[in-house]
């Protein structure tokens, strides 16, 4: 089985946080509300047994962003939350006074968006990192059970074995939504990609090693 | 310095931003969510400036951007995209954008580069 080792899954880790960090910035500065994403925690799974990396949602709804991409590397990124921090997320972005009491279809356009934000922030590390071109397709929100939820994983096609799960949450006011990201992707891309975090990581060290 | 902007986006969240950024700047705004409306849309307004995002279905937004240049090679586009990748900053320029933003878009950025590719326009 291919996997992240500890260095590996610290130097991607990393890589994220610098692009989560200036995405719940910028979000900060229009929400006008402090926003923090926590450091990410990253690994790589097979993709059978994602679930229990994923339990957190096991119970009630899950609310999931989905985008493609494809190019040289290619797959399924996801983010998911649960109902209740679907929700907060999307009210950080309702115009004042009118905060949605429910995961409405404006609510809903706003998580995906939101969703666009970090995934594409999330991806894009990925494709600059391989110095090749990923293209996204148009994000779509998803509301299902979590059995549901594990089978919209699943049926990604036989090639999608593996997953990039990064875990992190998302600081609001005291009590913040958590959520996930996994990034599903096949066997090949996840040997290139860990192949290219190697690659950065010596050249990174490299450098701090000459100044 | 008061222009009539085009804002090209399919999320109805990033447009609605953009515009609030745009108008308490003093500019004038027209909205088109997908690419053939925003095609249609240049048509008839002849708007100074075009705001344009790349993800969206059907037609997309580099698409849009050739087909904008195609049509007035005078045409001044800002990119406006949640794709960080220094790959599609380069495509955006080789299209002919003006400026490239990403997405979440901070207020000051917008109105620099708003104000940087209206250079040379008598308004």
């Amino acid at each position: 089985m291919i996997s992240l080792n500890e260095r590996q899954a610290d130097a991607l880790s990393e890589l994220i946080n610098m692009s989560f960090s200036l995405t719940a910035a910028k979000l900060s500065d229009l929400s006008g509300q402090r926003l923090r994403l926590d450091p990410p925690a990253i690994a790589s799974h097979p993709i059978i047994g994602l679930g229990t990396e994923l339990d957190v949602f096991s119970s009630g709804e899950v609310v999931s962003v989905h985008q493609a991409f494809s190019g040289t590397f290619s797959g399924d990124a996801i983010l998911c939350l649960n109902s209740e921090g679907a929700l907060k997320l999307s009210n950080l972005l309702v115009e004042e006074n009118l905060p949605s009491p429910q995961l409405d279809i404006s609510a809903g356009e706003i998580l995906t968006e939101i969703g666009n934000m970090l995934l594409s922030a999330c991806l894009g590390v990925f494709g600059n990192l391989l110095q090749v071109h990923v293209s996204f397709s148009v994000p779509v929100l998803h509301r299902s059970s979590f059995e549901q939820f594990l089978d919209l994983l699943t049926v990604s096609g036989t090639e999608m074995r593996h997953a990039i799960v990064i875990k992190s949450s998302f600081a609001i006011h005291e009590n913040g939504p958590k959520g996930r990201i996994a990034i599903v992707l096949s066997l090949n891309s996840l040997e290139q990609l860990i192949q290219a975090v190697d690659q950065w990581d010596t050249e990174f060290q490299e450098r701090v090693l000459k100044s | 310095m008061k222009a009539k902007i085009l804002i090209v986006d399919d999320s109805s969240l990033s447009r609605r931003i953009v515009r609030g950024i745009l108008e308490s700047a003093g500019h004038d705004v027209t909205e088109a969510s997908d690419g053939i409306a925003a095609i249609d849309s240049y048509a008839v307004e002849k708007p100074d400036l075009v705001l344009l995002d790349l993800v969206m279905g059907g037609m997309g937004g580099l698409e849009v951007l050739q087909k904008l240049r195609e049509s007035d090679s005078e045409a001044r586009v800002i990119v406006a995209t949640a794709d960080i990748q220094s790959s599609t900053r380069e495509m955006a320029a080789q299209a002919g954008s003006r400026a490239f933003l990403n997405k979440p878009i901070r207020r000051e950025e917008l109105l620099t580069a708003v104000n940087s590719s209206l250079e040379g326009l008598d308004l």
